[in-house]
This record gives C-alpha cells, sequence and structure tokens, in this order.
C-alpha cells in the first residue's frame, strides 16, 4: 500500500466510525413512515448532520453524508485516462445491477461520484458496524486494485494479440 | 483459439460426412446453410435428381465490390475462380449460380478427394483474394515499368513520397465493401502494396478498446526484433493520403468521426511467391474479425473477472452480518417445544 494511501484509508476509517451512530427515527412529516432523512429532501435541519469530505486527489474523494438515521457514503473511484474510466463505469454499473446482494449499495451513484453506498439503521442492527466499515474499506483498496489490473490485462493481451498476428507475416 | 482459420470448419464437416456416407453406398441428402464472417453465406444442396451431385453456392457482401475491381467487368473473377477449382478433382463450375447466391460450384461425391475438401471450405479467402491477386499482377509490371522512382527507403513509410510516387506510377485502387459500412481497399504501387482497413465502432467501450488493440499493432513491431520483417502498421483516425481521392466526401460528420484507419504496408518479400501470397491474403482478409475478436474477448474476460470480483465483496460484506447461531450460544435460555422448535412472542 502506498504512503499516502493508508492515511487516506484511516481518515475514512475514522470518520465512518463516527458517523455510524445510528437509531431508529420515524419520520416527523408523514404518519407511519420511517425513512432514511439523508435521502428525503428534508425541512427539518436537526436531522442532519455535518457532511464529511476527504479528499486525496482531485480523483480520489470520498463524501459522507450522515443524518440521523442513515449515512450515505459516495466514493469517487480514480480514473486516470480514458480506459480506466470505461472499466470503472463498467465496473460500478455491474456492482449495481446487482446491489440486492449487497444490501448497503446505492443502485444510482449521487451526481459526481462513481458509487454511493447507503448505510440506514437496519443495516446497523442487522450488521456489525465495524465489519461494516471494514467492507468499506475493503471495498476501495480493491476498486482500485481490480481496476488497475483489468487495464494491465488489456495492454498485455492487445500486445500479444499484435505480436501473434504479425508473427504470422514473418517468413 | 488464438488465430481464426480461413478455412471454414462446417463446409470441411459436410462434405467429409457426404463423402462418407456416399462410399458407404447411402448418399446423404443435404441443405445447409452455413455462415461465415462478413455476411458470408454458403449453402449446401443437392441435385434432385442424382444425390451424388451437391452444390455449393456462396454470397458474400464482398461480391459486387469485388467485380468492380476488375476493369474487364466480372468475366475476370469468374474466371480466376474457375482456373483454382476445375483444376481439382471433382469439381466444375456450376452453370448459373443458384437464385439468391453470387456464386455456385458442382461436386460430384465420386471423386472428391480431402484436398478438394479443403479447398472448397477457403471459397470465402478465395474470393476475397482476386482483388489482392489484381495487386500482385499490377505491382509486378510496375516494379519493372518504373524501377527509378524507388525513392523511398525500405522499412520507413514516408507518406508525402510514398503519396506522390504512387500517384504518379498508378491511380488504381482496389475496393472490397464486405461490411456495411467497412471497406477494404488495396492500392499496389512499385515498390510496394498498401492495405487500408476502414473499421468503426459502433460502443464506445469498442472504441476504447480499439484504440488500445490498433496502438499494440503499431507498436508491436517497433518493440519485438523477431517480427521485424512484419508489415508496417500505420494507424490513423483521418483517411489516408492514398485514399484520400477517393473517398465521398458527402460522408456524415458523425461517421467519419468514429471512423479508423488501420494501413498494412506489404513490401515484395511478403509476396513473392503463390505460397506466401496466399498466407499473407488470408490473413489480411482475417484481420478485422482476428481484431473484434479479440476485443469481445477482453470484454467476456472483463465480465467473468467482475463477477468473481463481486462474489468476494459479497462474502465480505456478509462477514458484518450478526450471525443468529451466534447468538444464541451467547443466550442459552433459549425456549423451544418439544419438536424442537424455537419460542416466539
Amino acid at each position: 500500500m502506498s504512503q499516502s494511501l493508508r492515511p487516506y484509508l484511516t481518515a475514512v476509517r475514522y470518520s465512518l466510525e463516527a458517523a455510524l451512530t445510528l437509531t431508529n427515527f420515524s419520520s416527523q412529516e408523514v404518519e407511519r413512515h420511517n425513512r432514511p432523512e439523508i435521502e428525503v429532501p428534508n425541512t427539518s435541519a436537526e436531522l442532519l448532520l455535518q457532511p464529511m469530505h476527504i479528499a486525496r486527489s482531485e480523483t480520489e474523494q470520498v463524501l459522507i453524508e450522515p443524518s440521523v438515521n442513515s449515512v450515505r457514503i459516495s466514493l469517487m473511484v480514480k480514473q486516470a485516462d480514458e480506459i480506466e474510466q470505461i472499466l470503472v463505469h463498467k465496473f460500478t454499473i455491474f456492482l449495481e445491477q446487482r446491489a440486492e446482494a449487497f444490501h448497503i449499495l446505492r443502485r444510482v451513484p449521487i451526481k459526481g461520484y462513481s458509487i454511493s453506498f447507503l448505510i440506514t439503521n437496519k443495516h446497523t442492527e442487522s450488521m456489525k458496524t465495524g465489519k461494516l466499515v471494514d467492507f468499506i474499506i475493503e471495498f476501495m483498496e480493491e476498486v482500485d486494485k481490480e481496476i488497475s489490473e483489468m487495464k494491465l490485462f488489456l495492454n498485455a493481451r492487445a500486445r500479444f494479440v499484435a505480436n501473434e498476428y504479425l508473427g504470422e507475416f514473418v517468413y | 483459439m488464438l488465430h481464426l482459420q480461413s478455412s471454414n470448419l462446417l463446409i470441411q464437416k459436410t462434405f467429409t460426412e457426404a463423402l462418407e456416407a456416399n462410399k458407404s453406398g447411402e448418399p446423404l441428402t443435404f441443405d445447409r446453410i452455413i455462415s461465415d464472417f462478413d455476411y458470408t453465406n454458403f449453402h449446401v444442396s443437392n441435385d434432385p435428381e442424382n444425390k451424388t451431385q451437391l452444390f455449393l453456392s456462396v454470397r458474400t457482401k464482398a461480391w459486387n465490390s469485388i467485380l468492380n475491381c476488375d476493369s474487364n467487368g466480372s468475366q475476370g473473377v469468374l474466371s480466376y475462380l474457375a482456373a483454382k477449382y476445375t483444376k481439382l478433382a471433382g469439381i466444375t463450375v456450376a452453370g448459373g449460380s443458384e437464385s439468391g447466391f453470387d456464386y455456385t460450384l458442382a461436386i460430384d461425391l465420386n471423386q472428391l478427394t480431402g484436398e478438394t475438401i479443403v479447398q472448397l471450405s477457403l471459397l470465402k479467402t478465395n474470393i476475397m483474394s482476386y482483388p489482392f491477386y489484381l495487386a500482385f499482377q499490377e505491382f509486378a509490371t510496375l516494379s519493372t515499368q518504373n524501377p527509378t522512382t524507388t525513392t523511398v527507403t525500405v522499412g520507413r513509410f514516408n507518406e508525402e513520397t510514398g503519396n506522390v510516387s504512387s500517384i504518379d506510377v498508378s491511380s488504381t485502387l482496389y475496393t472490397i465493401q464486405y461490411r456495411d459500412n467497412e471497406n477494404m481497399f488495396i492500392k499496389p504501387s512499385n515498390d510496394r502494396i498498401t492495405v487500408i482497413f476502414e473499421t468503426f465502432f459502433q460502443d464506445e467501450t469498442d472504441k476504447v478498446f480499439g484504440k488500445v488493440f490498433l496502438q499494440e499493432f503499431v507498436d508491436a513491431r517497433k518493440r519485438n526484433r523477431d517480427i521485424q520483417s512484419a508489415p508496417q502498421v500505420i494507424f490513423s483516425t483521418e483517411p489516408p493520403l492514398e485514399l484520400q481521392n477517393h473517398l465521398p466526401k458527402n460522408n456524415e460528420v458523425n461517421d467519419e468521426a468514429s471512423k479508423r484507419f488501420i494501413t498494412f504496408v506489404l513490401f515484395p518479400r511478403h509476396f513473392a511467391n503463390d505460397e506466401l501470397q496466399f498466407k499473407t491474403v488470408s490473413q489480411l482478409t482475417l484481420f478485422r474479425n482476428y481484431f473484434h475478436y479479440h476485443i469481445k474477448c477482453s470484454k467476456a474476460y472483463m465480465h467473468s473477472r467482475m463477477r468473481y470480483r463481486v462474489d468476494t465483496f459479497v462474502k465480505v460484506l456478509n462477514r458484518a452480518k450478526i450471525d443468529e447461531d451466534d447468538e444464541e450460544n451467547g443466550n442459552t435460555e433459549t425456549k423451544r417445544t418439544i419438536t424442537g422448535r424455537k419460542m416466539v412472542y
């Protein structure tokens, strides 16, 4: 792990731990509704907490938006060039199509970010908070690794294929 | 399967089957449509009266443009194919082509041999090779006519001089329209033959992947000393100078933007004799298929990889779930009914 990645991930970890203190909270506006307050247009400012924005670079950022009963975490995955853009896009779409398996994954990322998670009090009640944080951190590490591996693979394959094709012309 | 075969395996199998059945005395009835790359279809059928007489018809998108390659009209390609096939045992050219198809061969099963079957399966390549054959011939005459203009240093393609000398020498450009929007151009000149592929990508992902692959084709020769003698590959988004006088100007701008041009520069060593000519042509005619095939393959690989990665992520997430059994072990007071069911309040 590179030197600058560790403090970044540590910052995200502590911020998440701080943000994941959720309680059950029924809607103040609609009777018998219990909804993630971060996701609904809200008139009561006391339900939303201060959002936290952690940036490693212009292309790698995390936005944590806590509220009384839900936290929304949005990741911006590094996209250095055209290929990485395509790969990140493909990968996040692929994950979002399988959002049910992930419970906490949001089907659509919020604007400007690659992928978003939504953790509600239901999730923290049925899952261990510490492990949830571990998951997010591991996800951040793995996504970068996966994208760069896929890119390397693509280049390697292209090189091999081109070599083999042109090799057929050598007599 | 790294390389694509220039022969059609299904044709080979069909004819081998037909041959075996005929040998055992019970000729089979055939009516098969066999597909190949680039909208090419083959049809294998029997003569209604005589089951030992088979017909192999082909229809290919490139046919019309190949007919136009020859200034003498359609006779050129027909006699070229006839010369290739009638010398083989058991094959005659059918009187007229089957309706809906471009070219038909008649095959007599009693005289069919293994070698003939291989040649039959190469029918598409042979059709596509006709413009190349014309280009090779033209190259031969040009190179003797005008040997003094070979000022271009071999190995380094100079577009300026290349273009000037080729305009001086020849203005022929063979076009093979082998797909709806994609063409192949062959330009003979006095010291080389230039083959230009025009290709375009419908999909945004393909475009990016294609760029990576094409760049590697261009760089492969520079990087690897073993393949120094392979044809030079040039990649551009603009039509190369060879084509600028020939391409219609009224193409849509949108269409034009995603067009890519790949130029192969063949030097005399790539077509010195018949065998090399055949190898070169069959490689080149499969270039687009090979290249797109590998793009699709990488996409498929990425997909399976992502699938695997999703599984590992789900596993990590499931670790977070509070296990109900764990809770139970901690709390031994759980009440159960006599049948072992859990009491729920």
